[in-house]
């Protein structure tokens, strides 16, 4: 218990140290310099994050537990710590443009979001039921207030108040799992509840367990627990829903996937059948739902409660090969929705973001480069070749099939089929319709926008053509029992 | 072999991308360099293989030009190519009617023309991929890449119902390739290669249960392709509504892509299902052959006739293919070709009056031969090749399925004979309407006989359509060692039979006795070309 706190142990946790630091002097820069506070805080943690990727570049190969236990280092947290850190890098980059154009930046979210990301990083290092509360809670709460700080948008306000409801709910019930998974155990270590559980055969642990995870299915916006999901992510700022879209959903993944292998892996049946109905609900609705949207955030809202679907494919078909899909998937899931969401900042009318599927027509008369872009997303999104939305769906319904869950991978393929349907209504607005008459235009070239989707189209593109880049990786931070 | 340092196949494979990049980089404005790009380069992707044929052997049942690389080691995923009789002819006919149809669009295509060009040629890379991919996961990327330009060729340069017709391509052809894809997945889990070789030297490993639902997951992705009814919906939208050159590509490459699926992956992996099917799917092609044929009778748009047809047309092919006969499966693959080069040339056909006259309603029309004698002498070769007239490419591939189908089933045969007089019927009455007749309508009055640029893109047609029609044996040679490679596995008695109560050349006998890797024409697994 002496080296709990002890230097050496600090080491692994220097990423999430950089980042506080990080977010104390964002917030210096951002009441100091009266002017302009809310940019230079801005850049303070852009650098801050260069700076944190250059230390989670250093720590690659560690392997520790810091706090007595209560946090592991290990490949899979460092994998999930490049997910956050590039999601929250995105979040602010896009911010820049989006703030400066609507001519109200607030400062607050450039140190609210390296805060988000202290949690994020410690609930994907957490294997204990107390600092994966206190990480969870810790991404959570700045997160309700990122949904709802664009003031000058009543939509902002009710995506902040309902996005914390939920998460409050989602939270108690959570707590209540841990509560049933402690009093039967008596631990709070992963590991040593996993022991005091092996032999128990209890409907009250397996309740536990239930709870445990329906607290963390409505933050993965799993179906029926994704109500709030759409609403949030159409009201709260784009840049930010870049940001809330993804990376939380990264961390519950991080830490449903720890409790399944650790605390829970003699549940695997039943948890594999929940993840099954999971899947195919989420990945159904979602896609449904998604087909009637004309508003491009709640469509791509729909959509990525359908790619949550298509993980927990991987999820119920957990082993070999699931274990590095599910991985390969999120990476590519963060770069399409980051994508996705960005391309809201294409165009504008009426003084507001374009946000319709109609705010796209002509777009590829207007900015051809932006359009190409765009269909690499769109058809990454379906999953079609030549791109990484196409490999990460052949990886996790080979790992289906491999389990032999033959329906699941056949509805994970039909459901890219409707999917292809909505996605290609904004490609048909781009390439086939003219620009409809008046508002909607581009506006003077939004290159930064343009660069950023550029960026992702080719990263796509090259995690479709040369797969392994990532594969390698995900494989490397697959966490095994 | 290679190609200026590139493996062969390779390099006709992306040498239309290439292409393609070079045209990004042209000014937008300049109209006819973009043009002259895009018909060069198709041009030379032709001659690229036609260089195939200098290396090519055909007395050789094996896949040749070889080439292998690992691409996604983890998951056992290579980069594998090769062809052999079959995907030679494919990719020939491919590489020709794409450069036609870029020939063909030099006028037809106004406006956007650098997009046009370039999805085109992407197209072109998704089609030699698929007839080249001997790795399942390969052949399926190239597959599906190609519905991307095809939807956009629809979309943007088609018809009055341009998106829908776009979006229902789109979204049919995704449906049953993703069902492939599961089905390319199950067979992983069993064989642990996507490498199609190596599966066929394993033989069929999957129970027979599975693997009748996995020959249907094929079936589903080859099917609508083709398409067989009662999958062909797609097909009369897409057809009428793209521009003439991606009618051409349909109808001539698109099309084959289904019919080359059942003869390369279905027959052989999965033999036992494919023979338990056989009957049903034999049907299916009889109904899609009457069906089509009924229906093009009753047509009053040029393209839509000549769609219909192509569905009664491809219901031949498939018969061929599913009587599991060498003569009828050698005549089916021939038929491919046959109606790629007949059926390509009539949508040409069709798209010269289009384009004069902006209708392809065939009651516009009448008198036409005596305005457009040309013209006339090449719709009627066409009209005659896609009929069968002995003498001409149509008549020698459905001959060849006829008596093969004869050989298995009459009563098949009697069924399909008919649709050769169907299609007799309406195709000589398409050509009485809009040819003969007295010149009504004062629009026909000023109509311009083909000009050598467009009499330049039939050419090469009619000179196959002879060629095929007189001469099928140079093409039929290459096609011998290939099917007989798929008999042996999917009709493994058919030999054996032959051999016992004929007594035909002790050839027969020697490949018995060859072993079993050597029969199913696997020998170059031990000397791959590098």
């Amino acid at each position: 218990m002496d080296q709990a706190f002890s230097a050496a142990g600090l080491r692994y946790l220097a990423p999430e140290i950089a980042l506080l630091l990080v977010a104390a002097l964002s917030m210096f820069v951002h009441l100091f310099f009266r002017k302009r506070g809310q940019r230079l805080a801005g850049y303070a943690t852009l650098a801050g994050f260069a700076l944190t990727a250059v230390i989670l570049a250093l720590t690659r190969t560690s392997r520790g537990e810091i706090f007595s236990g209560s946090l592991t280092v290990d490949p899979f947290s460092l994998y999930f710590k490049w997910i956050f850190l590039v999601s929250g890098a995105l979040a602010v980059f896009l911010s820049f443009r989006f703030f400066n154009i609507e001519k109200s930046e607030p400062g607050e979210i450039y140190y609210l979001l390296p805060l988000t990301l202290i949690g994020m990083m410690a609930s994907a290092s957490s294997v204990d039921l107390i600092s994966s509360y206190v990480a969870f809670e810790l991404f959570a709460i700045p997160s309700y207030v990122l949904a709802g700080i664009f003031k000058k948008e009543r939509r902002s306000a009710e995506a902040g108040i309902k996005y914390f409801f939920l998460g409050t709910l989602s939270s108690g019930i959570m707590l209540l799992g841990m509560a049933l998974v402690f009093g039967l155990s008596g631990e709070t270590r992963y590991a040593a509840i996993a022991q005091s559980l092996a032999g128990a055969n209890s409907p009250i642990a397996l309740t536990g367990m239930i709870l445990f995870f329906v607290g963390l299915f409505f933050k993965a916006a799993f179906v029926p627990f994704h109500m709030w999901a759409p609403d949030v992510y159409e009201g709260a700022p784009t840049p930010l829903v870049v940001f809330l879209s993804t990376a939380p959903k990264a961390a519950v993944f991080a830490i449903l996937i720890r409790l399944m292998v650790t605390v829970f892996g003699r549940f695997e049946v039943q948890w594999s059948l929940v993840f099954q109905v999971l899947a195919l609900l989420t990945m159904f609705w979602g896609n449904i739902a998604a087909l009637i949207q004309k508003n491009i955030k709640r469509l791509m809202a729909y959509s990525s409660i359908a790619h949550a679907g298509y993980i927990a494919i991987g999820l119920a078909a957990w082993g070999e090969p699931a274990r590095a899909a599910v991985l390969f998937y999120l990476a590519v899931y963060v770069v399409m929705n980051a994508a996705a969401f960005g391309m809201i900042l294409l165009r504008r009318k009426n003084g507001t973001f374009g946000e319709e599927v109609e705010d796209m027509r002509g777009l590829a008369g207007t900015s051809p480069l932006a359009a190409a872009c765009l269909l690499v997303l769109l058809l990454s999104l379906t999953g079609i070749p030549p791109t990484a939305g196409f490999m990460g769906k052949y990886f996790l319904f080979a790992a289906a099939i491999e389990k032999k869950m033959y329906i699941l991978a056949a509805a994970g393929a039909l459901n890219s089929v409707i999917s292809l349907f909505y996605y290609f209504r904004i490609g048909r607005a781009m390439f086939m319709e003219e620009p409809s008459p008046g508002p909607a235009a581009s506006y003077r070239r939004p290159a930064g926008v343009e660069t950023f989707l550029a960026l992702a189209a080719l990263v796509l593109l090259l995690w479709g053509i040369l797969p392994a880049l990532l594969a390698d990786a995900a494989a490397a931070s697959v966490l095994a029992k | 072999m290679t190609l200026f340092g590139i493996p062969v196949l390779t390099f006709i494979t992306f040498f239309p991308l290439v292409g393609g990049l070079a045209l990004l980089f042209l000014p937008r404005v300049r109209r006819g360099a973009v043009k002259l790009v895009a018909v060069v380069v198709t041009g030379l992707e032709f001659l690229a293989t036609l260089f195939l044929l200098t290396g090519f052997d055909a007395a050789s049942g094996d896949m040749q030009f070889v080439e292998r690389a690992q691409w996604i080691p983890s998951f056992h995923v290579q980069y594998l190519m090769g062809i052999d009789g079959i995907s030679l002819l494919l990719i020939l006919l491919t590489s020709l009617l794409t450069f036609l149809a870029a020939l063909s669009s030099w006028e037809a295509i106004r406006d956007r023309l650098k997009e046009y060009y370039l999805f085109l040629l992407l197209l072109e890379v998704g089609m030699i991929g698929v007839f080249v991919s001997l790795d399942l996961i390969l052949f399926y990327v190239f597959w599906e890449v190609m519905l991307v330009p095809m939807y956009f060729l629809i979309g943007i340069w088609g018809g009055e119902r341009k998106l829908y017709a776009a979006i229902k391509f789109f979204l049919y052809t995704l449906f049953g390739s993703v069902m492939m894809l599961i089905g390319i997945l199950v067979l992983y889990s069993h064989y642990h290669t996507f490498d199609l070789t190596a599966m066929l030297q394993a033989g069929s490993l999957l129970p027979l249960a599975l693997q009748t639902w996995v020959f249907l997951a094929f079936f589903l992705g080859f099917a609508i392709k083709v398409p067989i009814f009662p999958f062909h919906t797609w097909l009369p939208d897409a057809h009428v509504e793209a521009p003439t050159a991606g009618s051409v590509i349909l109808a001539g490459v698109l099309l084959k892509m289904g019919a080359y699926g059942f003869i390369r992956f279905s027959l052989p992996l999965f033999p036992e299902a494919s023979r338990k099917c056989a009957p049903w799917i034999v049907a299916l092609a009889l109904i899609s052959i009457v069906y089509g044929a009924l229906v093009s009778l009753m047509q009053k748009d040029m393209k839509k006739l000549i769609a219909y047809s192509s569905v009664s047309h491809m219901g031949f092919v498939i018969l061929g293919l599913f009587t599991f006969s060498p003569l009828a499966v050698k005549g089916a693959v021939l038929q491919m070709i046959n109606h790629g080069i007949s059926t390509g040339a009539l949508f040409l056909i069709v798209g010269i009056v289009y384009e004069r006259r902006h209708t392809r309603l065939i009651a516009d029309f009448g008198g036409l031969s005596s305005r457009m004698p040309v013209y006339a002498a090449v719709f009627l070769i066409m009209a005659m090749s896609s009929i069968g007239l002995p003498g001409l490419n149509g008549f020698i591939g459905e001959f060849m399925i006829l008596m093969g189908t004869w050989t298995v089933n009459g009563v098949w045969t009697a069924i399909a004979a008919t649709g050769i007089i169907l299609g007799a019927g309406y195709m000589l009455w398409l050509y009485q309407r809009v040819m003969f007749g007295k010149l009504v309508d004062p629009a026909n009055q000023s109509l311009k006989d083909l000009t050598v640029r467009e009499f330049a893109t039939f050419l090469p047609l009619i000179v196959l359509a002879f060629w095929i029609g007189i001469m099928p044996k140079p093409f039929l040679d290459v096609l011998d060692k290939p099917v007989e490679n798929v008999i042996r596995i999917v009709a493994p008695g058919y030999y054996k039979k032959q051999t016992a109560t004929k007594g035909t050349a002790p050839a027969m006998g020697e490949i018995q006795s060859v072993p079993p890797e050597e029969r199913l024409g696997l020998s170059h697994l031990r000397n791959e070309v590098r």
